[in-house]
């Protein structure tokens, strides 16, 4: 299956860029300016089927929008005389498209092999602006991966305008009330393909994805004990990794995915222990007479930050991973929980109560620069970041139920993952899938 | 002179003769005398001896009678604590366990896990109850109101389930009748989202895991 997966994702190019790479997004900027992006309707090649250019073309207007980067200009904004221009266009003609009020104009096609199973998605990036070609690419794949190969293309598009690759070919873990119960569930960063992985009827929590991609540490009362399981993302060859009497949970990978912190509950109250990704070995790192909750891995594997309640109310800490060298982040109000350590390693994400309710905030490891991202939308709890940093997922009751939401790093653009009943919680954002 | 002397001494010889015969002749009269009283403080031991013996065995009957009593009424308290128990089993948890309407909840303040004085009263009489009924094993379940994260709420139920035991193991009870498990938020008793139903969830709640 993965050769199969392979052989079909082979990517070539078709074009060397024209142009030298400009980043027209700044996307560390405070506020920036959405770049708008003009998308034409993408044409089906020969005898293949309109259908199949109209679901691409869906899905990567979709994931344009959904990376906050743009103001996508669709075909059905564009001025009549444009509104059924298929396809890509010759160069010479890109005078014809400035009315339609871009910076940038994306242009594609597809095209289905005589197998039936192979699909080819061509496309072009012109700059309005300086009416030049900027890059062309082409992607195929089986059919049935349609989806990955359209976000592959979001994903270049991306690179090409704000200088990082997207992560529109990633996955979100997260668990969903069922019943009494809770199970783990994993969709895709636009939502699709929401699959269940546990079946267990039991009380699942707190994914974590393994750095690898490849498996899900979570917390299950299956055995009358929370304890911690590995599972694989077809739900198969559940593995029950760290069973000792009290709590197991709130697990937290290494960079290296060698080890695991977690919540342990073995002295009577909860500590932050680390062990090895086997189960084995446990250590315990905290020392106060504190509830000690939600440890989040530094990406250079040195630091662990931490929540702790040892002056008297939940508060952000940060840790050396020999349990040393401990630092307070947080002063301002008196409950801040859950930190998640950014990709990059200058900021973390935690949620803080304020005026009663949850929000999400972040701050530089210094404890300076304190930023607030959500107001005003219920309680949102629960941030974790993407694999490249630009944005955060999180849970929030904003529509009366518990859901999760994606907002860009900096609280802009914040949207539902899913269009799901609700009852979901504690999201984790897996690494890119190639 | 000399007869003088010797008729003193046969004086005194039999004034000796007649006080040494006098003693024998006392000692022959009194032995029967003896044999009597012996004989009566025989029969009154033996008296004495069948009344301690009725007194014991009335003593021993009460005793049986008083065990049979408490041993009814322990039977009827078992049976009391047995009545009270109600099989519950939850999908996706192993084993089932009972609840008793005997065994009290005790409940917490806001983000708190220390015991308030009403709820260590509630603790004694469960800990009267567990005394009682020295089989019993329980395990004591920590739960948190819906408000604050998932994680730090399964940290303070942890900590409000061991405040129960810490407790309980204080008046007595063995350590090894008690486990303990924290859901946090996860299993609330009242599902509102007001002050009336955060202060019921707050909760410690024994369940029975063997009788």
């Amino acid at each position: 299956m993965l050769k199969h997966f392979i052989l079909l994702f082979f990517l070539f190019l078709v074009f060397i860029p024209s142009a030298e790479t400009r980043v027209y997004l700044d996307i560390n900027a405070p506020a920036f300016v959405q770049i708008p992006i003009v998308t034409p309707k993408w044409k089906s090649v020969d005898k293949t089927p309109p259908a199949l250019s109209e679901k691409a073309y869906e899905i990567l207007v979709n994931d344009l929008t959904l990376s906050g980067f743009f103001r996508v200009i669709d075909y059905h904004r564009l001025p009549i005389n444009l509104r059924d221009k298929q396809g890509i266009p010759a160069g010479i003609l890109l005078q014809e498209w400035i009315p339609a009020g871009g910076e940038i104009l994306l242009a594609g096609e597809t095209s289905l092999e005589s197998n039936g199973l192979t699909l080819r998605l061509r496309f072009h990036l012109f700059d309005l602006v300086e009416q030049k070609h900027l890059v062309g690419k082409q992607y195929e794949g089986h059919l049935q991966n349609l989806r990955n190969i359209v976000h592959r293309v979001a994903d270049e598009v991306v690179l090409q305008l704000t200088g990082e690759k997207g992560v529109h070919n990633t996955k979100i873990a997260y668990a969903v009330l069922q019943g009494e119960g809770k199970e783990i569930f994993i969709s895709d960063f636009d939502g699709a393909n929401m699959k269940q992985i546990t079946q267990n009827h039991s009380l699942n929590l707190s994914p974590a994805w393994a750095p690898d991609g490849k498996k899900i540490a979570f917390t299950s009362y299956l055995r009358r004990n929370p304890d911690l399981y590995l599972i694989d993302l077809d739900g198969k060859n559940p593995h029950r990794l760290s069973y000792y009497p009290g709590l197991n949970v709130s697990p937290s990978w290494s960079p290296d995915g060698k080890q695991i912190a977690l919540m342990m509950g073995m002295e009577g109250k909860s500590d932050i222990f680390l062990i090895d990704a086997n189960g084995g070995n446990p250590k315990k790192l905290t020392k106060s007479h504190g509830n000690e909750a939600s440890p989040s891995w530094s990406p250079d594997g040195k630091r662990i930050a931490f929540v702790s309640d040892r002056s008297g109310s939940p508060q952000i800490y940060t840790m050396a991973t020999e349990g040393s060298d401990v630092h307070r982040l947080t002063y301002e109000g008196n409950y801040n929980t859950n930190p998640s350590w950014s990709p990059k390693g200058d900021r973390i994400a935690f949620c803080g109560r304020i005026g009663g309710r949850f929000n999400i905030f972040t701050i530089g490891i210094d404890g300076t620069g304190l930023q607030r991202l959500t107001s005003d939308s219920g309680n949102n709890e629960s941030p974790c970041w993407s694999p490249d940093g630009r944005y955060i997922v999180f849970s929030s009751n904003r529509t009366g139920v518990s859901k999760i939401f994606i907002m860009n790093a900096n609280g802009i653009n914040q949207r539902s993952l899913t269009q799901s009943k609700g009852g979901e919680s504690s999201p984790s954002w897996s690494k890119r899938f190639e | 002179m000399v007869k003088k002397s010797l008729s003193l001494l046969i004086l005194i010889l039999c004034v000796a003769l007649i006080m040494m015969g006098c003693p024998k002749k006392t000692v022959v009269k009194e032995e029967p005398s003896v044999k009597k009283s012996e004989e009566a403080a025989r029969i009154e031991a033996e008296r004495a001896a069948k009344e301690r013996e009725a007194k014991e065995a009335k003593e021993a009957r009460e005793r049986e009678l008083a065990r049979v009593k408490e041993e009814a009424a322990k039977k009827e308290r078992e049976k009391e604590f047995e009545k009270s128990l109600v099989a519950k089993k939850t999908p996706g948890i192993e084993g089932e366990v009972f609840e008793s309407s005997l065994l009290k909840d005790i409940h917490f303040d806001f983000d708190k896990y220390d015991i308030r004085p009403g709820d260590a009263e509630i603790l004694k009489e469960n800990a009267t109850l567990l005394t009682k009924n020295p089989k019993v094993k329980i395990q004591i379940e920590g739960h948190c109101d819906e408000r604050g994260t998932v994680e730090y709420n399964l940290a303070l139920g942890e900590r409000r389930a061991n405040s129960a035991k810490k407790y309980l193991t204080s008046l007595g009870i063995a350590a090894d009748r008690i486990s303990t498990i924290s859901y946090g938020k996860e299993r609330p008793l009242d599902s509102g989202h007001n002050e009336e139903a955060w202060g019921k969830n707050r909760r410690a709640h024994s369940v029975i895991l063997s009788k």
